[in-house]
């Protein structure tokens, strides 16, 4: 699927940060989006993103579960970082909310806010349809995969 | 070969394992203690699936993230906060869970009562969906924090499937110094190893310094391991632990038996491997304070405001990370530390809010005021640690000073109830995140123990406790 990236060129980029605890009341997910990333980026809802590409140890902090839905609920359907904090990266899989896909330096530094990109999760690649380039990212190993396989953490069934 | 103090725990507690050997493994939840907040998302998915909760005998709920603290127990004016605390009420009638609720005695921060009422054992595996749930760790048990779907998994099932971390040995040598705490050890130590050190993997902590403090000290520890992105934080149990237990109101009634079984188990075998160690000189640390917008942006008191350039060489990205948190934070490089006014002090959290973090407080607050440009709080962990400090008088010692003494809560640590920052203003806090906005729209945050909370409250700016002592 292609889409449009939101890039925050940032390591640590905290569930306070992805939607803060002031939030976490809301039980509606359509009402939560709208206050996405609202603390670093006041534009984020008018970027139509489909993509966020960030640094390192995204999502760190709070085991909200919040955050991850924040985010697919604005659109967004992968994160691609340099590295991902374990809650974060287990609950954006469990709900089947989005991908939380690890890449490398080349990636990151050559994909910018606004390009177009296109994500290919079997081939383990993303390609930069503004400049045509194409990256390769991790693959998805051991239980993640599974889960994702899976359609989500209470569609998994070991062994299959 | 033998195993490591985490390995012998989780491998106690597989309940099923794949045909792969290094595959997920579907592990025993022996106590799942949960909050409002992450909570009724998982008990809607119950209910629309025909489920029940499994082992409600297994699970306790508390109501600390959204309520008010005020002096007064009042009905929460704020609609939506007193949805989710009717909401966990009408689940936990329900489903047969007990709560303890904004009326109770027990009330109080999750991750304090746990601990407290005896709720938390060595050995035991224990989730909650909080990412500070690494602090009940500290009494030798596998805790870790879960988000919404994996509450609504281990409510259903009383399991969950995991990847098994990778063990990793910090070791404390040495004895702390007068004014320096476990908290200034821990905010140390995430400054060395950065805030995805840990990532993977299990800190135990061990050695002379951890050996030496009591069980509210390593709590604190053991409550900041996510900060440094461990999946959770071990300390081995002893006397200390033991005695800590014998008689909280939930505590077993083989306990006895327990504690023979967890001599004879709950340690490092001397020939374990560890995939990483680090040792830390105890005697070398003196209090630390952060600087910037993550729990790895500390530096000691002494020190003044870092040059990012400086801070950034060797590392990509950090000089526009220290950058971008100078900005937020308002602050110049090379001030000193210590030339940083607050506005405001928040003496509370699961990090910081037991009874002898106050107690250290109030040793620094008494026969001082309250500096006047400073409103300071001081929330108490659990309405029991409340009581026992007005027992010993704290109340008191901090009233007298001009503190607020509220009602337990999590209160001022996340800004999601009415105690928050006003946008610009700058606190002393206990509590474990400085992101930004964590405490509140615009807020800025120095995280720092409760010695250093209640001398910078009495200077207005931050301060070196040693200097009062």
């Amino acid at each position: 699927m292609k889409g449009r990236v939101a890039k925050y060129e940032q390591d640590n980029i905290d569930t306070d940060v992805i939607i803060p605890g002031q939030y976490l009341k809301i039980h509606d997910y359509a009402e939560l989006a709208t206050h996405a990333m609202e603390g670093i980026d006041e534009n984020f809802q008018k970027k139509n993103a489909v993509y966020m590409v960030a640094g390192r140890n995204f999502g760190c902090g709070s085991s909200r579960e919040h955050a991850p839905i924040a985010l697919s609920e604005s659109g967004i359907r992968a994160v691609l970082a340099l590295s991902f904090a374990r809650i974060f990266y287990r609950n954006a899989v469990d709900g089947a909310f989005l991908l939380p896909i690890e890449i490398e330096p080349d990636a990151y530094e050559g994909i910018s806010d606004g390009d177009i990109i296109s994500v290919d999760s079997e081939s383990n690649t993303v390609t930069n349809q503004t400049t045509g380039i194409t990256y390769n990212t991790k693959p998805f190993a051991g239980i993640i995969r599974d889960i994702i396989n899976a359609g989500g953490l209470f569609k998994y069934e070991p062994g299959s | 070969m033998g195993r490591t103090l985490f390995e012998k725990v989780w491998d106690a507690h597989i309940v099923s394992k794949g045909d792969d050997e290094s595959g997920p493994s579907l592990i025993y939840v022996d106590r799942h203690l949960i909050h409002e907040v992450t909570s009724p998302q998982a008990f809607d998915g119950l209910r629309i699936a025909g489920r029940t909760v499994r082992r409600p005998d297994l699970t306790v709920a508390t109501v600390d993230h959204n309520i008010p603290t005020g002096t007064l127990r009042l009905p929460i004016a704020d609609e939506v906060s007193a949805l989710q605390i009717t909401t966990l009420e009408k689940n936990c009638r329900d489903f047969n869970i007990q709560l303890f609720g904004m009326d109770s005695q027990w009330q109080g921060i999750v991750h304090v009562i746990g601990p407290q009422m005896g709720i938390t054992l060595p050995g035991a595996t224990i989730v909650c969906g909080d990412s500070h749930t690494s602090t009940h760790g500290a009494f030798g048990a596998f805790a870790l924090g879960i988000g919404t779907s994996e509450v609504e998994h281990v409510l259903a099932t009383q399991t969950l499937w995991l990847e098994k971390p990778k063990p990793y040995k910090i070791a404390m040598e040495g004895q702390l110094d007068t004014g320096t705490s476990s908290k200034d050890l821990v905010l140390y130590m995430i400054k060395m190893l950065g805030t995805d050190g840990g990532t993977g993997h299990v800190f135990e902590y061990a050695g002379e310094a951890i050996r030496a403090m009591s069980m509210e000290q390593r709590m604190t520890i053991c409550n900041m391991s996510i900060e440094g992105g461990a999946r959770a934080g071990m300390i081995a149990p002893d006397d200390t632990t033991y005695e800590y237990l014998r008689d909280r109101p939930c505590t077993p009634e083989s306990f006895d038996d327990m504690v023979s079984v967890w001599r004879d188990t709950l340690y490092s075998d001397s020939d374990a491997k560890f995939a990483k160690s680090y040792v830390i000189r105890a005697d070398k640390v003196v209090p630390q304070v952060s600087w910037g917008t993550n729990p790895g942006m500390v530096c000691d008191i002494t020190d003044a405001v870092p040059d990012p350039v400086e801070y950034g060489k060797g590392h990509t990205g950090q000089e526009d990370g220290a950058r971008r948190a100078l900005d937020y934070m308002d602050l110049e490089p090379g001030i000193a530390m210590t030339d940083i006014s607050i506005d405001r002090v928040f003496i509370g959290s699961c990090t910081n809010a037991r009874l002898e973090d106050l107690i250290e407080a109030a040793q620094i607050v008494r026969d001082h005021t309250v500096h006047p440009d400073v409103r300071a709080m001081v929330v108490p962990g659990s309405q029991a640690v409340k009581r026992e400090a007005e027992q010993m008088g704290l109340d008191k010692v901090f009233l007298d000073a001009g503190f607020e003494w509220r009602n337990s809560g999590c209160s001022m640590c996340l800004g999601m109830n009415p105690d928050i920052l006003g946008p610009g203003q700058r606190c002393a806090s206990t509590s474990n995140r400085n992101f930004e906005g964590r405490q509140g729209a615009g807020g800025r945050t120095h995280l720092m123990s409760p010695a250093m909370a209640a001398a910078a409250a009495v200077c207005g700016h931050l301060a070196d406790v040693r200097d009062m002592i």
